[in-house]
C-alpha cells in the first residue's frame, strides 16, 4: 500500500494522503478493545428497552469540559482551504506518478472527512482554484427540483459548462432514492463512461458512492480516497489543528494515569532513546482512531468531547493564547478514557422508520423533511416524532427551521453499528 | 417381561432420598430449560439481525444439552451405573416406545437430526405441506411455526422423514421476494425490466448489495414479469412484497402498459 499511497504525509492537514478506495484498510485495533465494543454495543441493545431515558452524551467525569475559547484553541475545527490544496497536490501527484490517468477523479470518503467542504473551496483559494492548464474550476451546483425523466436530465447536463474543469462537491446532493430522482446521476455517469465530461473531479459520499456501485454494476470508477486516520495520523493531525501556525505544540495526558496522548513519540532515533525512558505513552489514540473508523471528523467530534481542563487551569488556558508555557512539562488539557465517555445511544423504536430515516440521511448526506418523506415513505406525522426523538439523542441535527437534516458526527459510530445490526446495506468504510 | 430384562433388579436399590434427589434435579433442569425457551427469545427480538438468528438457533440445542445432563446426573443417582443395569433400562426404554409411541419416538429422533442437520432454524421461514410461516420454537417432538396471519402451525418433526421443507432463508437473514407482474403483450419489454428493477432499487426496505433481478416470461395471455429482491429483513418480506407491487402498479399504469384480467366465476 505504501508504494501507491501519494507521497504527502508529510502533509498535516490531509495525513496519509489519498490513496485507491481499494487500499483504504480499517485501522487495527486491539482484540480486547474490539470485544468490549461489541459487549457494550449488545448491551446498548438491550437497555434500550429497560431504560426510556434518552440521553445524549454524558460527562462521567469531575473536570470541567473545555470552554469554547480553549476548544478553539486545542480542537478547532479544520481549515477546509488547506485541505482543498493537500487534494489539489495528491491528485497531481498521483498524475505525475502515473497512478492515476482518468479525466474525471471520484474521491469517495465517508461522511464528516471534510472532503466535500474542502472540494467546495477548490474555486476559493489560489493554488488550487486552478488547474495545470491554469484554468479555473467550475463548481457544479445541483438544481432546486431533482426530480428528471431521462430526457430531461440530459438537456440539463447539456447546459452546464464543461468547457473548464469542473467539480461536483458532493453528488449525494444530485438524485433522490425515488423514481424520478435517479436520471441525473444515471446520465452523469453515461456521459463519464462516454468521455463526454471533460476533465472534473467528483466528490461523493461513501454511502452515495456505495449505492451507486449496486445500481451500476458495470461502473468501473476506480475511486480515490483519503487515507485511512491510524494512530499516528490522528496524532500528527490534532498537532497540526491546535498549533495553527505549526510553532508550537500540544500536551494532551489521560486523566486516570497520566499517560502521554500527545506530543507524539519523536521519530527521530537519538532523541526517541532518551525521552521514551521517562515518557510513557496511551493507546487513547489506537482505540480513537478504530472507534472513529479512521474517519477525522467523527475522530475530531470524538475528541473534543474527551478533552477536559483542570479546574486550576481554566484561567491559565484562557489567557496563554501564544505564550510559549507548552516548554513546561504541565498538561494543556486532559483527556478522558474513552471507556468512560458515553457517546449516544439509539433510542428505543420497534418500527423500521428509525432505520428509514437514518440511511436515507446518509444515503443523501442529508435531506429536508419533505425529500425525507419521499425518499422514506414515512407519513410526516411519524417522520416529525422519529426525527425529534433521534434529535433528543443527539444522533441528528437540523441548523435552522426548514434546512436539511443530518446524521451528528458524534452519534455517527452509533448510527452506522444499528444500521448494520438492523440490516442495511452499509458503506465500505 | 420387565422383570426378564433385568429391570426390576436395577431399580431394587432406589431410596426414598434419592428419588427426592433426583427429582429435584429434574426440577431444576425444567426450570432452566423454561428460563432459556422465554429469556433467550426475548433477548433475540432486542438484538436484531445475524445476532437474533443465531442466539434463536441455540435455544434447541441448549435445551438438548440440559436434557442430556439431567439424564447424566438422575441416572447414576436413581441405579447404580453398572453395564447390566444400563441395558436393562435402555432395553426396556427402547421396547416401551417402540411399540406405544411409535409416531412419537420418530418425532423424537427427527428432532434430534434436525439439530445437527438444521433443515430448519428458530428465525428461518419455512414452508410445509402448504403451511408458511416463520419458526418460532423448535421442540422435542416438534416445530412451532407462525403463519403470516398470526396463526401457530405445529409441525411434528417426523414431516423431515416423507416431507419436502422449503426453507426461505436457511439461517441467514437473505430472504428472496417476488412481486409478481401480469402485463398485456405489445409493450416496450426492456423498459419496463428497467423501470422494474428501479423500483426495486429505489424501495428503502432492498439490501442493495444483493442481486435484483427482472425475469420475463412470455404466456398465452401477455408478458408475466417477477420482480426478484431482498429486503433488509426477513419479517418486512410481505410489506416489502406490497410495496414494490403497488409502486411497480402505479408506475406502469402512469407508462400506459396494462393489466390483464382474468373473468372470476363465483359459485
Amino acid at each position: 500500500m505504501k508504494d501507491k499511497t501519494n507521497d504527502n504525509k508529510a502533509d498535516s492537514c490531509l495525513p496519509g494522503g489519498l490513496v485507491p478506495t481499494e487500499q483504504w484498510t480499517l485501522p487495527q485495533t486491539s482484540v480486547r478493545r474490539s470485544l468490549k465494543d461489541a459487549i457494550r454495543h449488545a448491551l446498548k441493545q438491550l437497555r434500550a428497552g429497560v431504560s426510556q431515558t434518552e440521553e445524549p452524551f454524558e460527562s462521567m467525569d469531575e473536570l470541567p469540559e473545555l470552554s469554547a475559547a480553549q476548544q478553539r484553541r486545542l480542537a478547532p475545527e479544520p481549515d477546509y482551504s488547506h485541505q482543498a490544496e493537500a487534494i489539489a497536490c495528491g491528485l497531481e501527484q498521483a498524475r505525475s506518478e502515473g497512478s492515476l490517468s482518468r479525466d474525471v477523479v471520484c474521491l469517495v470518503a465517508p461522511p464528516f472527512s471534510g472532503v466535500q467542504q474542502a472540494l467546495t473551496r477548490f474555486s476559493e483559494c489560489g493554488q488550487s482554484g486552478s488547474n495545470e492548464s491554469g484554468k479555473v474550476w467550475n463548481i457544479i451546483s445541483p438544481p432546486d427540483a431533482l426530480l428528471f425523466d431521462d430526457q430531461e436530465a440530459s438537456e440539463w447536463w447539456d447546459k452546464q459548462d464543461l468547457s473548464r474543469p469542473w467539480i461536483i462537491p458532493e453528488l449525494a446532493d444530485f438524485w433522490l432514492r425515488r423514481l424520478s430522482g435517479l436520471a441525473l446521476v444515471k446520465e452523469l455517469f453515461r456521459r463519464i463512461a462516454s468521455g463526454d465530461m471533460g476533465a472534473g473531479i467528483v466528490g461523493c459520499s461513501s454511502w452515495c458512492w456505495r449505492y451507486w456501485g449496486h445500481y451500476l454494476e458495470s461502473a468501473q470508477m476506480s475511486p480515490w480516497s483519503p487515507a485511512p486516520m491510524d494512530a499516528d495520523r490522528l496524532g500528527v493531525w490534532f498537532t497540526y489543528l491546535a498549533s495553527g501556525s505549526g510553532k508550537s505544540s500540544v500536551i494532551a495526558r489521560m486523566t486516570g494515569d497520566g499517560l502521554y496522548v500527545l506530543p507524539l513519540p519523536e521519530t527521530d532515533e537519538a532523541e526517541n532513546s532518551k525521552s521514551q525512558k521517562k515518557t510513557k505513552y496511551s493507546n487513547f489514540l489506537r482505540d480513537l482512531a478504530a472507534t472513529s473508523r479512521g474517519n477525522p471528523g467523527v475522530a475530531l467530534a470524538i475528541w473534543q468531547r474527551s478533552l477536559r481542563a483542570r479546574p486550576d487551569d481554566d484561567t491559565k488556558l484562557d489567557e496563554a493564547g501564544d505564550q510559549s508555557d507548552t516548554q513546561s512539562r504541565s498538561a494543556d488539557c486532559w483527556v478522558v478514557p474513552l471507556g468512560r465517555l458515553s457517546l449516544p445511544s439509539m433510542p428505543q423504536s420497534k418500527e423500521s422508520a428509525t432505520g428509514f430515516v437514518l440511511h436515507g440521511l446518509l444515503l443523501h448526506n442529508g435531506l429536508d423533511t419533505a425529500s425525507l418523506a419521499v425518499v422514506t415513505g414515512v407519513s410526516a406525522h411519524e417522520l416529525s416524532l422519529v426525527l425529534s426523538r433521534l434529535k433528543r439523542a443527539e444522533l441528528v441535527i437540523q441548523d435552522s427551521p426548514g434546512s436539511d437534516w443530518q446524521v451528528t458526527a458524534i452519534g455517527y459510530p452509533t448510527v452506522r453499528r444499528h444500521l448494520q445490526s438492523w440490516g442495511f446495506p452499509l458503506d465500505q468504510f | 417381561m420387565i422383570e426378564d430384562l433385568g429391570v426390576k433388579g436395577a431399580f431394587a436399590s432406589i431410596t426414598g432420598q434419592a428419588m427426592l434427589q433426583a427429582l429435584l434435579v429434574i426440577v431444576i433442569a425444567s426450570l432452566i430449560i423454561v428460563a432459556v425457551q422465554k429469556v433467550l427469545p426475548r433477548v433475540a427480538e432486542k438484538l436484531g439481525g445475524k445476532p437474533r438468528l443465531y442466539l434463536l438457533a441455540s435455544v434447541p440445542l441448549l435445551r438438548l444439552l440440559i436434557i442430556l445432563a439431567t439424564i447424566v446426573i438422575v441416572v447414576p443417582v436413581l441405579v447404580k451405573p453398572s453395564f447390566e443395569n444400563m441395558v436393562a433400562i435402555f432395553g426396556a426404554l427402547a421396547l416401551a416406545l417402540g411399540f406405544a409411541f411409535k409416531e412419537y419416538a420418530s418425532s423424537l429422533i427427527a428432532g434430534i437430526v434436525t439439530l445437527y442437520e438444521m433443515p430448519y432454524r428458530p428465525g428461518d421461514w419455512i414452508e410445509v405441506d402448504g403451511q408458511y410461516g416463520e419458526v418460532r420454537a423448535i421442540g422435542a417432538r416438534a416445530a412451532e411455526i407462525v403463519t403470516p396471519d398470526d396463526t401457530v402451525v405445529i409441525i411434528p418433526h417426523s414431516k423431515l422423514w416423507n416431507s419436502l421443507i422449503a426453507n426461505g432463508n436457511d439461517g441467514t437473514d437473505n430472504l428472496m421476494c417476488v412481486a409478481d407482474f401480469h402485463l398485456e403483450a405489445n409493450h416496450n419489454v426492456s423498459q419496463v425490466r428497467e423501470l422494474l428493477r428501479d423500483v426495486a432499487f429505489t424501495s428503502p426496505r432492498t439490501k442493495t448489495w444483493q442481486p435484483v433481478l427482472v425475469i420475463v416470461f412470455n404466456k398465452p395471455w401477455g408478458m408475466h414479469y417477477r420482480l426478484k429482491a431482498y429486503p433488509f429483513d426477513p419479517k418486512e418480506q410481505f410489506q416489502f412484497i406490497s410495496e414494490l407491487t403497488a409502486r411497480g402498479s402505479a408506475e406502469l399504469a402512469r407508462q400506459g402498459v396494462k393489466f390483464v384480467s382474468v373473468p372470476v366465476t363465483a359459485n
